[in-house]
Order: structure tokens, then sequence, then C-alpha cells
């Protein structure tokens, strides 16, 4: 709805908090892209200013908290404006979470530094970040450009996040039984991946919290998976 | 299914009591309402929103023939209550406005006793044999419009002395009496306080279990929070019913979005 409100200053409430949610959009993306290129470049210094980092984008989303509230409060909105609301509540608590996920990230780069690398994994990883990372922007677009066929576009694209993370999965698995030295790395390495795993399902939530916005409705149907790790056991090696 | 919807608000109640179609009302040559159809469930809230001038108190008036004292007004489609034809020529309106009552904008309490505004209705319409029958309809009433406790020491004293939200809460116990079988509010809190309002909100909850109410109100809010369907009007034209939660969360009709949301429609 572009038409503007007959009170105005409800408009530049309702612009204020979507703003704040994009600049920890913002954030959290450079983070979880930090995180990474510290991985792969054993960048004790980048991670730690992804660690630290953190705690801005925790006070972001506090305040963006606060601020719905008062909104709420204050304003009573209603229809599209409420769900402008509730879905900023709910996009801004999936980026806490993927900011948290890159600050976990960080700090698993600061052991890894120290220890050999498992091949090609840790590329695999960053690989897997950036594609993350692409998600959740275009998702983030999506709320912005209340663009509903992007936005279904990003919840049937999950797809590719899952079939990355199976085949780390495996990777990780052969490096295991090949070398119990390789136990320790594999297993941080693995954690990355899981995690990275969530942020492409948030992206996803995001994403359909747009469909949300845009439309009102909850979209229902199944979405496809391919995360099959749930069920691979050491029987996948050859 | 709408996922908004709160348990609590769903209307079980499917019955309808009051059938409004094609319903068209002019006064002179303006034509006031066009083609309204609302079906308004029994035991339920029905509340009427819209910008001035829309024609919801216009429609609410015809549903107990408020309009035949316009001489300029012509009413046409058809209307019915429990089935039956309330603009029939047999029907006298006097009875119907005894089945229908209503209450209005500002409280106008006759300039008699407390007891005699609301014994007027019974006593008129008969339905006390007795001073003893009429005195209980009386406390029956003035109970369930929550002012019995406030008033029940001084049922002599004049309406008119009453604060503005007990006047208001006097008129409902007036109206309802006669035991109507729906209750028509024009606006009946926008000339009270908030903490009236409220009491006269946590009223119209309670007569839902008695009555059909239907309310016009200008407060979005207020028809938020007291009814459980919402019917938005707009330059004569039924825009869009149906369950409040979905009005005020998801509307179908962009026009109802622009009126609740607060731009310009």
């Amino acid at each position: 709805m572009t038409q503007p409100h007959i009170i105005s200053s409800f408009d530049r409430d309702l612009e204020a908090v979507q703003a704040l949610l994009m600049r920890m959009g913002g954030l959290v993306e450079s983070a979880i892209l930090d995180a990474a290129e510290a991985l792969e470049m054993r960048d004790e210094g980048l991670a730690l200013k992804v660690r630290d980092g953190d705690k801005a984008i925790d006070a972001l989303e506090q305040q963006i908290h606060s601020e719905c509230a008062r909104l709420l409060a204050l304003r009573a909105p209603t229809a599209s404006d409420l769900r402008i609301v509730l879905t900023v509540m709910r996009v801004a608590a999936a980026l806490e979470r993927c900011g948290d996920y890159a600050k976990n990230l960080a700090k698993r780069s600061l052991i890894l530094a120290h220890m050999s690398p498992l091949g090609g994994t840790t590329g695999s990883v960053c690989r897997m970040a950036k594609t993350a990372v692409l998600r959740l922007k275009d998702s983030l677009d999506a709320f912005i450009g209340r663009d509903k066929v992007l936005a279904a576009d990003i919840r049937d694209r999950d797809r590719d996040i899952d079939q990355m993370y199976n085949s780390l999965f495996r990777e990780l698995l052969t490096h295991m039984l090949e070398d119990p030295r390789a136990i320790s790395p594999a297993m941080h390495l693995h954690f990355i991946a899981k995690n990275i795993e969530r942020v492409g399902d948030h992206a996803t939530s995001v994403a359909e919290q747009v469909i949300f916005l845009v439309t009102g409705e909850v979209p229902e149907e199944e979405r496809p998976k391919a995360d099959a790790t749930a069920t691979t056991s050491r029987s996948t090696e050859e | 299914m709408n996922v908004m919807t709160v348990v609590e608000r769903d209307v079980s109640e499917t019955r309808s009591k009051m059938d409004a179609r094609g319903v068209q009302v002019w006064y002179g040559d303006k034509h006031a309402l066009k083609d309204v159809d609302v079906a308004i469930l029994d035991r339920t809230v029905t509340a009427f929103i819209g910008p001035s001038g829309c024609g919801k108190s216009t429609f609410l008036r015809c549903l107990n023939r408020m309009n035949d004292t316009v001489a300029s007004a012509r009413v046409m489609g058809k209307m019915t209550m429990d089935g039956q034809d309330i603009y029939d020529p047999r029907v006298d309106p006097v009875q119907l406005r005894a089945k229908v009552g209503m209450v209005f904008q500002k409280p106008n309490p006759f300039p008699k006793s407390i007891y005699d505004n609301v014994a007027y209705g019974p006593k008129i319409h008969g339905l006390a044999r007795t001073k003893a029958e009429l005195d209980e309809i009386v406390e029956t009433a003035l109970k369930k419009a929550a002012l019995w406790n406030e008033v029940k020491d001084r049922l002599a004293a004049p309406g008119t002395g009453l604060s503005g939200g007990q006047q208001q809460r006097l008129c409902i116990a007036r109206a309802i009496a006669t035991s109507p079988e729906v209750l028509l509010m024009d606006e009946p809190c926008s000339a009270l306080d908030p903490i009236a309002t409220a009491q006269v909100e946590e009223l119209i909850d309670e007569l839902r279990a008695h009555f059909t109410v239907v309310i016009v109100t200008h407060s979005m809010q207020q028809a938020a929070r007291v009814s459980q369907r919402t019917a938005f009007f707009h330059l004569g034209n039924l825009v869009e019913y149906g369950e409040t939660g979905q009005i005020f969360t998801n509307p179908r009709d962009p026009r109802t979005e622009a009126y609740i949301t607060g731009r310009i429609g």
C-alpha cells in the first residue's frame, strides 16, 4: 500500500522500524561473510571483529522490539500496517539468530586457525555461507519490495543449501573415518555447516513472512526439502 | 482459514436474525443506500463502520423502520426479521420497535424518575399486570444494564441527575425493559468518557447472550473490541462484511484497508 496515512507521523514510525531492520540485515549479512572469510583466510583479527560485532546486532534487535511495542501501543495498527509490525518483529528475531550463528562461526574459526586444513572443506563451507547470505539478502529485498514472487522463489530454492550441506556432511564423515585426528576440526566444521544451513532456513522463514505481509496468508503447502543427513549413516561411505 | 482468528471470537452462531436484500434508500433525490445485502446473525454483535454520510446510520434506522418518520425517505428492497417482512403493511411499526430497541448517541432519559424511565416501555406495551411484576422488570433491566447497584437506593431520583455514563446505561435499561430481540445502538459511547465507554462495551458483550446487537460506531477500535462481525459502508455501498478479526487484519477490499488503517479513502 503506497497511499500515505492521514497522520503522517504514523508513516514515519513505520518507515523507521523498517529502516532499523534493514540496517540490522546489513550487519548480519556482513557478519556472516566476514566470519566465513576469517575462516578461509585464517584471519583472527577479522574473527574477533565479528565476535564483538554481535553486540551491535543484539542491541538493534532490542531497539526494533521496543519500537514495535511502542507502535502497537500508540498507533494500534490494523490490516497491512499490523502485518508490517508483526513481520518486522519476526524478521528481527530471525536476523538475531543469524547474527549468533555468525558469532559462533567466528569463534570456531579462531580454533580452526590452529588446526591443519581438511582438504577443500573450508572452501565448501565458505561457498555455502555465501549462498546463504545471498538467500538472506534476497529475502530482505523481497521484504522491502513487497515482492511475493521473489519470496516464493526463495522459499522454493532452499534445496541447494541443503544439498551443499549433505555433500559436506559426507565429506567430513570420510575425513573422520580416514584419520581420527581429523575428528576435532571436522566436528567444528560440521557445526559451522549446520549453522549456515540454519541461516538458509531463517532466510526461508523471512521469505514466508514476506508472503504473509503481502497476502495476509501464511503459505501452507509443503516446501521442497533436501536435507537427508538425518537419515544418512556410515553406509554412505564408498 | 483465517489464521488471525481468535478462538473466542469465533462466531458459532450462523442463524440469521435479520436479513436485508437489495435495500435502497433515497432521501429525496439523494441515493443514500445502494443495494445492500446483509444477514445479521442472532446473538452476535455486528458493528457498522464507515466515514460520515456513508449510510451506516441510515441502514441501522431501516432495521426498526425509524426512516418511516422521515418524510422524504423512501426505502426499497426486502427486510425480514425471523423470515417475516418488517415492511409488510400489516406490521405495526410500534410493535416492531418494541422488538427492535434503539439506543442513541446522546443519553436521552425522560425527565422522570429512574424507575419511570425503565417502567415506561413495559407499561405502554402492557407487559406487567401488577406493580410487583413491573418492579421485577425494572430491576432485571437495570441489572442487565449493569446499573442496578448504583441506583437501587434512589429509584425515585430523576434520571437526568445521573452521570453521562449512567444515563446511557439507563437508556440501555429502558431499551431492554421491553424484552426486545434486537438492540440497535447508534454511537452509544461517543458522548462518554473512557471508563463509562468501557462499562458500556462490557455491557454490550454481556447483552450478546440475550440479544442481537447492532452498533454503529465511528471508533474503529470500539468496533474491533466489541463486535464479532463488522460491516464497512462507503458512499452508500456495503463494501465489505465479515468476521471482525478478518476485517481488521486482512480486509479483502482496498477501500476497507484504506479506511481502517487511516489512509485517505
